[in-house]
Protein backbone atom coordinates (compact mmCIF):
# COMPACT_ATOMS: atom_id res chain seq x y z
CA UNK A 1 0.00 0.00 0.00
CA UNK A 2 2.99 2.29 0.47
CA UNK A 3 3.55 2.22 -3.26
CA UNK A 4 -0.04 3.20 -3.90
CA UNK A 5 -0.80 -0.19 -5.44
CA UNK A 6 -3.95 -1.54 -3.94
CA UNK A 7 -3.85 -5.26 -4.64
CA UNK A 8 -7.42 -5.83 -3.64
CA UNK A 9 -8.69 -3.33 -6.19
CA UNK A 10 -6.46 -4.75 -8.89
CA UNK A 11 -7.81 -8.21 -8.20
CA UNK A 12 -11.40 -6.93 -8.21
CA UNK A 13 -10.95 -5.20 -11.53
CA UNK A 14 -9.33 -8.29 -13.02
CA UNK A 15 -12.28 -10.40 -11.91
CA UNK A 16 -14.70 -7.90 -13.43
CA UNK A 17 -12.92 -8.28 -16.74
CA UNK A 18 -12.79 -12.05 -16.55
CA UNK A 19 -16.49 -12.52 -15.81
CA UNK A 20 -18.18 -10.78 -18.71
CA UNK A 21 -21.64 -11.31 -17.34
CA UNK A 22 -20.91 -10.00 -13.88
CA UNK A 23 -22.32 -6.54 -13.25
CA UNK A 24 -19.60 -3.94 -12.83
CA UNK A 25 -19.42 -1.62 -9.87
CA UNK A 26 -19.16 1.99 -11.00
CA UNK A 27 -17.00 3.10 -8.14
CA UNK A 28 -14.04 0.81 -8.75
CA UNK A 29 -12.79 3.09 -11.45
CA UNK A 30 -12.50 6.05 -9.17
CA UNK A 31 -8.81 5.71 -8.54
CA UNK A 32 -6.97 5.22 -11.78
CA UNK A 33 -4.16 2.78 -11.39
CA UNK A 34 -1.83 2.06 -14.24
CA UNK A 35 0.19 -0.68 -12.57
CA UNK A 36 -2.14 -3.45 -13.69
CA UNK A 37 -2.43 -2.29 -17.32
CA UNK A 38 1.34 -1.86 -17.55
CA UNK A 39 1.82 -5.45 -16.42
CA UNK A 40 -0.75 -6.67 -18.92
CA UNK A 41 0.86 -4.76 -21.79
CA UNK A 42 4.23 -6.24 -20.92
CA UNK A 43 2.74 -9.70 -20.68
CA UNK A 44 1.12 -9.22 -24.09
CA UNK A 45 4.42 -8.17 -25.59
CA UNK A 46 6.12 -11.12 -23.92
CA UNK A 47 3.68 -13.64 -25.34
CA UNK A 48 4.12 -12.09 -28.78
CA UNK A 49 7.86 -12.43 -28.29
CA UNK A 50 7.41 -16.11 -27.52
CA UNK A 51 5.63 -16.47 -30.84
CA UNK A 52 8.56 -14.88 -32.60
CA UNK A 53 7.18 -11.41 -33.20
CA UNK A 54 9.25 -8.61 -31.75
CA UNK A 55 6.60 -5.90 -31.84
CA UNK A 56 6.72 -4.03 -28.56
CA UNK A 57 6.82 -0.78 -30.47
CA UNK A 58 3.58 -1.53 -32.28
CA UNK A 59 1.85 -2.57 -29.05
CA UNK A 60 2.77 0.62 -27.23
CA UNK A 61 2.13 2.84 -30.23
CA UNK A 62 -1.29 1.41 -30.92
CA UNK A 63 -2.27 1.45 -27.25
CA UNK A 64 -1.26 5.09 -26.93
CA UNK A 65 -3.16 6.19 -30.02
CA UNK A 66 -6.12 3.99 -29.16
CA UNK A 67 -6.33 5.37 -25.64
CA UNK A 68 -6.21 8.90 -26.97
CA UNK A 69 -8.97 8.17 -29.46
CA UNK A 70 -11.21 6.53 -26.86
CA UNK A 71 -10.52 9.40 -24.48
CA UNK A 72 -11.73 11.96 -27.02
CA UNK A 73 -14.74 9.87 -27.99
CA UNK A 74 -15.85 9.18 -24.42
CA UNK A 75 -15.46 12.81 -23.47
CA UNK A 76 -17.70 13.73 -26.37
CA UNK A 77 -20.29 11.09 -25.66
CA UNK A 78 -20.67 11.22 -21.91
CA UNK A 79 -22.34 13.84 -19.76
CA UNK A 80 -19.53 13.95 -17.25
CA UNK A 81 -16.02 13.97 -18.60
CA UNK A 82 -13.50 11.22 -18.12
CA UNK A 83 -9.81 11.41 -17.37
CA UNK A 84 -7.16 9.94 -19.61
CA UNK A 85 -5.82 7.79 -16.80
CA UNK A 86 -9.21 6.16 -16.31
CA UNK A 87 -9.52 5.32 -20.00
CA UNK A 88 -6.00 3.93 -20.16
CA UNK A 89 -6.60 1.89 -17.04
CA UNK A 90 -9.84 0.30 -18.27
CA UNK A 91 -8.47 -0.46 -21.73
CA UNK A 92 -5.35 -1.94 -20.18
CA UNK A 93 -7.29 -4.24 -17.90
CA UNK A 94 -9.50 -5.46 -20.69
CA UNK A 95 -6.41 -6.48 -22.63
CA UNK A 96 -6.22 -9.55 -20.41
CA UNK A 97 -8.23 -11.91 -22.67
CA UNK A 98 -6.06 -10.80 -25.60
CA UNK A 99 -3.07 -12.23 -23.70
CA UNK A 100 -4.85 -15.57 -23.71
CA UNK A 101 -5.21 -15.26 -27.48
CA UNK A 102 -1.57 -14.44 -28.10
CA UNK A 103 -0.39 -17.24 -25.82
CA UNK A 104 -2.60 -19.59 -27.80
CA UNK A 105 -0.90 -18.26 -30.94
CA UNK A 106 2.46 -19.35 -29.56
CA UNK A 107 1.57 -22.98 -29.97
CA UNK A 108 -1.11 -23.08 -32.66
CA UNK A 109 -1.42 -20.93 -35.74
CA UNK A 110 -4.44 -18.68 -35.76
CA UNK A 111 -4.92 -18.53 -39.48
CA UNK A 112 -7.53 -21.22 -39.89
CA UNK A 113 -11.26 -21.19 -39.24
CA UNK A 114 -10.74 -22.11 -35.57
CA UNK A 115 -8.40 -19.16 -35.23
CA UNK A 116 -10.88 -16.77 -36.76
CA UNK A 117 -13.71 -17.89 -34.50
CA UNK A 118 -11.50 -17.77 -31.41
CA UNK A 119 -10.23 -14.32 -32.33
CA UNK A 120 -13.72 -12.99 -32.91
CA UNK A 121 -14.84 -14.40 -29.56
CA UNK A 122 -11.92 -12.89 -27.67
CA UNK A 123 -12.37 -9.49 -29.31
CA UNK A 124 -16.04 -9.60 -28.36
CA UNK A 125 -15.16 -10.53 -24.78
CA UNK A 126 -12.61 -7.70 -24.42
CA UNK A 127 -14.84 -5.02 -25.88
CA UNK A 128 -17.88 -6.21 -23.95
CA UNK A 129 -16.02 -5.96 -20.63
CA UNK A 130 -14.50 -2.61 -21.50
CA UNK A 131 -17.83 -1.14 -22.53
CA UNK A 132 -19.50 -2.59 -19.44
CA UNK A 133 -17.01 -0.85 -17.15
CA UNK A 134 -17.20 2.41 -19.08
CA UNK A 135 -20.99 2.39 -19.03
CA UNK A 136 -21.18 1.81 -15.29
CA UNK A 137 -18.48 4.36 -14.51
CA UNK A 138 -19.90 7.09 -16.74
CA UNK A 139 -23.61 6.35 -16.33
CA UNK A 140 -24.32 6.12 -20.06
CA UNK A 141 -27.22 3.69 -20.21
CA UNK A 142 -28.38 2.46 -23.56
CA UNK A 143 -25.13 3.31 -25.30
CA UNK A 144 -23.19 0.17 -24.51
CA UNK A 145 -23.08 -0.93 -28.13
CA UNK A 146 -21.87 2.49 -29.21
CA UNK A 147 -18.99 2.29 -26.75
CA UNK A 148 -18.28 -1.36 -27.44
CA UNK A 149 -17.78 -0.89 -31.17
CA UNK A 150 -14.72 1.39 -31.05
CA UNK A 151 -13.23 -0.86 -28.36
CA UNK A 152 -13.79 -3.80 -30.68
CA UNK A 153 -11.96 -1.98 -33.48
CA UNK A 154 -9.04 -1.26 -31.16
CA UNK A 155 -8.78 -4.81 -29.89
CA UNK A 156 -9.20 -6.02 -33.45
CA UNK A 157 -6.01 -4.20 -34.39
CA UNK A 158 -4.27 -5.84 -31.43
CA UNK A 159 -5.54 -9.20 -32.61
CA UNK A 160 -4.18 -8.47 -36.08
CA UNK A 161 -0.76 -8.09 -34.52
CA UNK A 162 -1.18 -11.44 -32.79
CA UNK A 163 -2.23 -13.28 -35.89
CA UNK A 164 0.16 -11.89 -38.48
CA UNK B 1 -1.69 50.75 -25.85
CA UNK B 2 -0.01 53.75 -24.25
CA UNK B 3 -3.03 54.39 -22.06
CA UNK B 4 -3.09 50.88 -20.71
CA UNK B 5 0.63 50.95 -20.13
CA UNK B 6 0.38 53.95 -17.84
CA UNK B 7 -1.95 52.46 -15.23
CA UNK B 8 0.13 49.30 -15.25
CA UNK B 9 3.20 51.36 -14.54
CA UNK B 10 1.32 53.21 -11.85
CA UNK B 11 0.12 49.97 -10.34
CA UNK B 12 3.66 48.75 -10.36
CA UNK B 13 4.97 51.59 -8.35
CA UNK B 14 2.05 51.07 -6.03
CA UNK B 15 3.12 47.47 -5.48
CA UNK B 16 6.14 48.45 -3.55
CA UNK B 17 9.07 50.82 -3.50
CA UNK B 18 11.41 48.16 -4.90
CA UNK B 19 9.68 48.32 -8.26
CA UNK B 20 9.87 52.10 -8.45
CA UNK B 21 13.64 51.70 -8.55
CA UNK B 22 13.42 49.94 -11.87
CA UNK B 23 11.84 52.85 -13.64
CA UNK B 24 14.56 55.19 -12.54
CA UNK B 25 17.14 52.75 -13.75
CA UNK B 26 18.26 52.85 -17.39
CA UNK B 27 17.22 49.27 -17.68
CA UNK B 28 13.77 50.34 -16.53
CA UNK B 29 13.01 50.70 -20.24
CA UNK B 30 13.27 46.94 -20.35
CA UNK B 31 10.26 46.48 -18.16
CA UNK B 32 8.25 48.92 -20.26
CA UNK B 33 9.18 46.90 -23.35
CA UNK B 34 7.95 43.77 -21.68
CA UNK B 35 4.81 45.60 -20.81
CA UNK B 36 4.15 46.39 -24.47
CA UNK B 37 4.80 42.83 -25.46
CA UNK B 38 2.31 41.65 -22.93
CA UNK B 39 -0.18 44.12 -24.29
CA UNK B 40 0.36 42.82 -27.80
CA UNK B 41 -1.45 39.59 -27.28
CA UNK B 42 -4.68 41.13 -26.05
CA UNK B 43 -6.16 41.27 -29.50
CA UNK B 44 -9.65 40.67 -28.16
CA UNK B 45 -12.12 42.90 -26.41
CA UNK B 46 -11.36 45.29 -23.63
CA UNK B 47 -12.70 42.67 -21.25
CA UNK B 48 -9.63 40.70 -21.95
CA UNK B 49 -7.46 43.71 -21.33
CA UNK B 50 -9.05 44.28 -17.95
CA UNK B 51 -8.84 40.64 -17.13
CA UNK B 52 -5.21 40.63 -18.18
CA UNK B 53 -4.62 43.69 -16.09
CA UNK B 54 -6.14 42.22 -12.97
CA UNK B 55 -4.32 38.99 -13.43
CA UNK B 56 -1.03 40.75 -13.97
CA UNK B 57 -1.60 42.94 -10.91
CA UNK B 58 -2.12 39.86 -8.81
CA UNK B 59 0.89 38.14 -10.31
CA UNK B 60 3.01 41.18 -9.79
CA UNK B 61 2.05 41.32 -6.16
CA UNK B 62 3.18 37.75 -5.80
CA UNK B 63 6.30 38.53 -7.79
CA UNK B 64 6.95 41.60 -5.74
CA UNK B 65 6.82 39.56 -2.54
CA UNK B 66 9.18 37.03 -4.01
CA UNK B 67 11.38 39.79 -5.36
CA UNK B 68 11.42 41.45 -1.96
CA UNK B 69 12.84 38.29 -0.45
CA UNK B 70 15.41 38.00 -3.22
CA UNK B 71 16.19 41.70 -3.23
CA UNK B 72 17.79 41.40 0.17
CA UNK B 73 20.17 38.78 -1.13
CA UNK B 74 20.77 40.88 -4.22
CA UNK B 75 21.65 43.93 -2.20
CA UNK B 76 24.02 41.83 -0.22
CA UNK B 77 25.82 40.79 -3.41
CA UNK B 78 26.00 44.33 -4.68
CA UNK B 79 25.50 45.55 -8.24
CA UNK B 80 26.25 42.19 -9.89
CA UNK B 81 23.51 40.51 -7.86
CA UNK B 82 21.14 43.29 -8.83
CA UNK B 83 21.63 42.70 -12.56
CA UNK B 84 21.24 38.95 -12.01
CA UNK B 85 17.93 39.64 -10.30
CA UNK B 86 16.79 41.72 -13.26
CA UNK B 87 17.63 39.09 -15.82
CA UNK B 88 15.85 36.49 -13.78
CA UNK B 89 12.78 38.67 -13.46
CA UNK B 90 12.84 39.35 -17.18
CA UNK B 91 13.05 35.66 -17.97
CA UNK B 92 10.28 34.95 -15.51
CA UNK B 93 7.97 37.48 -17.08
CA UNK B 94 8.66 36.22 -20.57
CA UNK B 95 7.82 32.72 -19.38
CA UNK B 96 4.58 33.86 -17.78
CA UNK B 97 3.56 35.77 -20.89
CA UNK B 98 4.33 32.82 -23.12
CA UNK B 99 2.47 30.43 -20.86
CA UNK B 100 -0.59 32.65 -20.79
CA UNK B 101 -0.63 32.94 -24.54
CA UNK B 102 -0.22 29.22 -25.04
CA UNK B 103 -2.95 28.29 -22.58
CA UNK B 104 -5.35 30.73 -24.21
CA UNK B 105 -4.65 29.37 -27.67
CA UNK B 106 -5.02 25.83 -26.39
CA UNK B 107 -8.36 26.45 -24.75
CA UNK B 108 -9.58 28.12 -27.92
CA UNK B 109 -8.55 25.52 -30.50
CA UNK B 110 -8.55 22.33 -28.51
CA UNK B 111 -12.06 22.86 -27.28
CA UNK B 112 -13.65 19.69 -28.58
CA UNK B 113 -16.85 20.44 -26.77
CA UNK B 114 -18.16 22.12 -29.90
CA UNK B 115 -18.39 18.65 -31.42
CA UNK B 116 -20.36 17.27 -28.51
CA UNK B 117 -23.88 17.59 -29.98
CA UNK B 118 -22.88 15.58 -33.04
CA UNK B 119 -22.12 12.50 -30.98
CA UNK B 120 -25.43 12.34 -29.17
CA UNK B 121 -26.90 9.24 -30.77
CA UNK B 122 -28.50 5.97 -29.84
CA UNK B 123 -27.72 2.54 -31.25
CA UNK B 124 -31.13 2.26 -32.89
CA UNK B 125 -30.61 5.53 -34.72
CA UNK B 126 -27.20 4.49 -35.99
CA UNK B 127 -28.54 1.16 -37.14
CA UNK B 128 -31.44 2.70 -39.04
CA UNK B 129 -29.16 5.27 -40.68
CA UNK B 130 -26.78 2.55 -41.77
CA UNK B 131 -29.57 0.66 -43.44
CA UNK B 132 -31.02 3.78 -45.02
CA UNK B 133 -27.68 4.64 -46.57
CA UNK B 134 -28.18 1.75 -48.95
CA UNK B 135 -31.69 2.69 -50.02
CA UNK B 136 -31.96 5.40 -52.66
CA UNK B 137 -35.08 7.53 -52.33
CA UNK B 138 -36.80 8.58 -55.52
CA UNK B 139 -38.36 11.74 -54.19
CA UNK B 140 -36.17 14.53 -55.50
CA UNK B 141 -38.65 17.36 -55.57
CA UNK B 142 -37.92 18.77 -52.18
CA UNK B 143 -34.84 18.54 -49.99
CA UNK B 144 -34.29 15.26 -48.25
CA UNK B 145 -33.29 15.23 -44.62
CA UNK B 146 -29.69 14.42 -43.74
CA UNK B 147 -28.83 13.46 -40.19
CA UNK B 148 -26.03 15.70 -39.00
CA UNK B 149 -24.08 13.42 -36.76
CA UNK B 150 -20.46 12.40 -36.73
CA UNK B 151 -20.42 9.19 -34.69
CA UNK B 152 -21.60 6.91 -37.49
CA UNK B 153 -19.32 8.32 -40.20
CA UNK B 154 -16.30 8.32 -37.88
CA UNK B 155 -16.86 4.71 -36.89
CA UNK B 156 -17.32 3.73 -40.52
CA UNK B 157 -14.04 5.39 -41.50
CA UNK B 158 -12.27 3.54 -38.70
CA UNK B 159 -13.91 0.30 -39.79
CA UNK B 160 -12.65 0.89 -43.30
CA UNK B 161 -9.17 1.44 -41.88
CA UNK B 162 -9.40 -1.86 -40.01
CA UNK B 163 -10.61 -3.72 -43.10
CA UNK B 164 -7.83 -2.19 -45.18
CA UNK B 165 -5.26 -3.24 -42.59
CA UNK B 166 -6.65 -6.74 -42.62
CA UNK B 167 -6.52 -6.80 -46.40
CA UNK B 168 -2.98 -5.50 -46.46
CA UNK B 169 -1.88 -8.09 -43.95
CA UNK B 170 -3.49 -10.98 -45.80
CA UNK B 171 -1.99 -9.88 -49.09
CA UNK B 172 1.43 -9.21 -47.53
CA UNK B 173 1.61 -5.68 -48.81
CA UNK B 174 4.95 -4.04 -48.20
CA UNK B 175 4.86 -0.28 -47.92
CA UNK B 176 8.29 1.12 -48.60
CA UNK B 177 8.04 4.63 -47.29
CA UNK B 178 5.80 4.78 -44.26
CA UNK B 179 3.89 2.27 -42.28
CA UNK B 180 0.89 0.06 -42.98
CA UNK B 181 -1.15 1.79 -40.31
CA UNK B 182 -0.22 5.24 -41.55
CA UNK B 183 -1.12 4.40 -45.13
CA UNK B 184 -4.48 2.95 -44.18
CA UNK B 185 -5.43 5.84 -41.94
CA UNK B 186 -4.16 8.38 -44.44
CA UNK B 187 -6.08 6.85 -47.31
CA UNK B 188 -9.40 6.57 -45.51
CA UNK B 189 -9.37 9.86 -43.66
CA UNK B 190 -7.94 11.60 -46.68
CA UNK B 191 -10.79 10.35 -48.81
CA UNK B 192 -13.48 11.19 -46.27
CA UNK B 193 -12.25 14.68 -45.44
CA UNK B 194 -10.82 15.55 -48.82
CA UNK B 195 -13.69 14.46 -51.01
CA UNK B 196 -16.22 15.95 -48.58
CA UNK B 197 -14.48 19.30 -48.78
CA UNK B 198 -14.20 19.10 -52.54
CA UNK B 199 -17.85 18.23 -53.03
CA UNK B 200 -18.81 20.92 -50.51
CA UNK B 201 -16.84 23.40 -52.57
CA UNK B 202 -18.57 22.24 -55.75
CA UNK B 203 -21.91 22.43 -53.97
CA UNK B 204 -21.09 25.99 -53.05
CA UNK B 205 -20.38 26.74 -56.71
CA UNK B 206 -23.52 24.96 -57.85
CA UNK B 207 -25.64 26.65 -55.21
CA UNK B 208 -26.71 23.44 -53.52
CA UNK B 209 -28.19 23.56 -50.05
CA UNK B 210 -25.89 21.44 -47.98
CA UNK B 211 -23.64 22.22 -45.04
CA UNK B 212 -20.19 20.83 -44.45
CA UNK B 213 -21.41 18.72 -41.54
CA UNK B 214 -24.15 17.20 -43.67
CA UNK B 215 -21.70 16.48 -46.46
CA UNK B 216 -19.33 14.77 -44.03
CA UNK B 217 -22.20 12.70 -42.63
CA UNK B 218 -23.51 11.79 -46.09
CA UNK B 219 -20.16 10.66 -47.43
CA UNK B 220 -19.34 8.88 -44.20
CA UNK B 221 -22.48 6.79 -44.36
CA UNK B 222 -21.77 6.18 -48.03
CA UNK B 223 -18.64 4.33 -46.94
CA UNK B 224 -20.85 1.63 -45.43
CA UNK B 225 -21.21 0.07 -48.87
CA UNK B 226 -17.44 0.18 -49.35
CA UNK B 227 -16.90 -1.59 -46.03
CA UNK B 228 -19.27 -4.41 -46.95
CA UNK B 229 -17.80 -4.93 -50.42
CA UNK B 230 -14.21 -4.89 -49.24
CA UNK B 231 -14.88 -7.12 -46.27
CA UNK B 232 -16.35 -9.78 -48.52
CA UNK B 233 -13.96 -9.51 -51.44
CA UNK B 234 -10.75 -9.35 -49.41
CA UNK B 235 -11.64 -12.80 -48.16
CA UNK B 236 -13.10 -14.31 -51.32
CA UNK B 237 -10.81 -13.46 -54.20
CA UNK B 238 -13.15 -13.71 -57.15
CA UNK B 239 -12.94 -10.91 -59.64
CA UNK B 240 -16.41 -11.46 -61.07
CA UNK B 241 -17.85 -11.35 -57.58
CA UNK B 242 -16.06 -8.10 -56.91
CA UNK B 243 -17.41 -6.47 -60.09
CA UNK B 244 -20.90 -7.61 -59.20
CA UNK B 245 -20.68 -6.16 -55.72
CA UNK B 246 -19.01 -3.04 -57.02
CA UNK B 247 -21.93 -2.33 -59.27
CA UNK B 248 -24.67 -3.45 -56.91
CA UNK B 249 -23.63 -2.30 -53.46
CA UNK B 250 -21.39 0.54 -54.53
CA UNK B 251 -24.00 1.64 -56.99
CA UNK B 252 -26.77 1.61 -54.38
CA UNK B 253 -24.90 3.77 -51.90
CA UNK B 254 -23.81 6.13 -54.66
CA UNK B 255 -27.38 6.40 -55.91
CA UNK B 256 -28.56 7.29 -52.44
CA UNK B 257 -26.01 10.08 -52.09
CA UNK B 258 -26.77 11.31 -55.58
CA UNK B 259 -30.51 11.37 -54.89
CA UNK B 260 -29.98 13.42 -51.75
CA UNK B 261 -27.78 15.89 -53.58
CA UNK B 262 -30.15 16.16 -56.52
CA UNK B 263 -33.01 16.93 -54.15
CA UNK B 264 -30.97 19.82 -52.80
CA UNK B 265 -29.75 21.31 -56.08
CA UNK B 266 -31.58 23.37 -58.67
CA UNK B 267 -30.75 23.30 -62.36
CA UNK B 268 -29.79 20.40 -64.61
CA UNK B 269 -26.19 21.44 -65.28
CA UNK B 270 -25.42 21.89 -61.63
CA UNK B 271 -27.03 18.60 -60.74
CA UNK B 272 -25.06 16.83 -63.42
CA UNK B 273 -21.77 18.35 -62.37
CA UNK B 274 -22.19 17.70 -58.67
CA UNK B 275 -23.62 14.22 -58.86
CA UNK B 276 -21.37 13.11 -61.67
CA UNK B 277 -18.29 14.10 -59.72
CA UNK B 278 -19.47 12.41 -56.54
CA UNK B 279 -20.50 9.22 -58.31
CA UNK B 280 -17.21 9.00 -60.19
CA UNK B 281 -15.08 9.60 -57.11
CA UNK B 282 -17.04 7.20 -54.94
CA UNK B 283 -17.02 4.31 -57.38
CA UNK B 284 -13.42 4.84 -58.39
CA UNK B 285 -12.32 4.85 -54.75
CA UNK B 286 -13.82 1.41 -54.23
CA UNK B 287 -12.11 0.18 -57.37
CA UNK B 288 -8.82 1.61 -56.20
CA UNK B 289 -9.09 0.08 -52.72
CA UNK B 290 -9.72 -3.33 -54.14
CA UNK B 291 -7.01 -3.39 -56.75
CA UNK B 292 -4.29 -1.54 -54.90
CA UNK B 293 -3.92 -4.40 -52.46
CA UNK B 294 -5.00 -7.22 -54.70
CA UNK B 295 -2.34 -6.95 -57.39
CA UNK B 296 0.27 -7.90 -54.84
CA UNK B 297 -1.36 -11.27 -54.35
CA UNK B 298 -1.33 -11.90 -58.05
CA UNK B 299 2.25 -10.74 -58.34
CA UNK B 300 3.32 -13.28 -55.76
CA UNK B 301 1.29 -16.01 -57.43
CA UNK B 302 2.87 -15.28 -60.79
CA UNK B 303 6.37 -15.54 -59.44
CA UNK B 304 5.54 -18.79 -57.67
CA UNK B 305 4.45 -20.40 -60.93
CA UNK B 306 7.76 -20.74 -62.73
CA UNK B 307 8.59 -20.64 -66.45
CA UNK B 308 6.27 -23.35 -67.78
CA UNK B 309 3.07 -21.36 -68.05
CA UNK B 310 1.37 -20.68 -71.35
CA UNK B 311 1.30 -16.94 -72.05
CA UNK B 312 -2.51 -16.93 -71.79
CA UNK B 313 -2.35 -17.38 -68.06
CA UNK B 314 -0.28 -14.28 -67.49
CA UNK B 315 -3.42 -12.30 -68.21
CA UNK B 316 -4.62 -11.92 -64.56
CA UNK B 317 -2.50 -8.81 -64.13
CA UNK B 318 -4.29 -7.04 -66.94
CA UNK B 319 -7.79 -7.61 -65.74
CA UNK B 320 -8.43 -4.00 -64.68
CA UNK B 321 -7.89 -2.97 -68.28
CA UNK B 322 -11.20 -4.70 -69.18
CA UNK B 323 -10.38 -7.61 -71.46
CA UNK B 324 -12.77 -9.95 -73.30
CA UNK B 325 -14.94 -12.24 -71.25
CA UNK B 326 -13.29 -15.50 -72.34
CA UNK B 327 -9.90 -14.47 -71.05
CA UNK B 328 -11.62 -13.06 -68.01
CA UNK B 329 -13.26 -16.32 -67.05
CA UNK B 330 -10.05 -18.28 -67.64
CA UNK B 331 -8.12 -15.81 -65.57
CA UNK B 332 -10.74 -15.88 -62.82
CA UNK B 333 -10.56 -19.65 -62.59
CA UNK B 334 -6.79 -19.47 -62.59
CA UNK B 335 -6.69 -16.81 -59.93
CA UNK B 336 -8.99 -18.77 -57.63
CA UNK B 337 -7.08 -21.99 -58.17
CA UNK B 338 -3.80 -20.28 -57.46
CA UNK B 339 -5.19 -18.57 -54.38
CA UNK B 340 -6.36 -21.92 -53.04
CA UNK B 341 -2.98 -23.46 -53.81
CA UNK B 342 -1.14 -20.71 -52.03
CA UNK B 343 -3.28 -20.93 -48.93
CA UNK B 344 -2.84 -24.68 -48.84
CA UNK B 345 0.91 -24.29 -49.25
CA UNK B 346 1.22 -21.77 -46.49
CA UNK B 347 -0.41 -24.17 -44.05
Amino acid sequence: LELGINFDHIWQKTLTVLHPLKVADGSIMNETDLAGPMVFCLAFGATLLLAGKIQFGYVYGISAIGCLGMFCLLNLMSMTGVSFGCVASVLGYCLLPMILLSSFAVIFSLQGMVGIILTAGIIGWCSFSASKIFISALAMEGQQLLVAYPCALLYGVFALISIF
Amino acid sequence: MATTAAPAGGARSGAGPEWGGFEENIQGGGSAVIDMENMDDTSGSSFEDMGELHQRLREEEVDADAAAAEEEDGDFLGMKGFKGQLSRQVADQMWQAGKRQASRAFSLYANIDILRPYFDVEPAQVRSRLLESMIPIKMVNFPQKIAGELYGPLMLVFTLVAILLHGMKTSDTIIREGTLMGTAIGTCFGYWLGVSSFIYFLAYLCNAQITMLQMLALLGYGLFGHCIVLFITYNIHLHALFYLFWLLVGGLSTLRMVAVLVSRTVGPTQRLLLCGTLAALHMLFLLYLHFAYHKVVEGILDTLEGPDIPPMQRVPRDIPAALPAARLSAAVLNATAKAVAVTLQSH
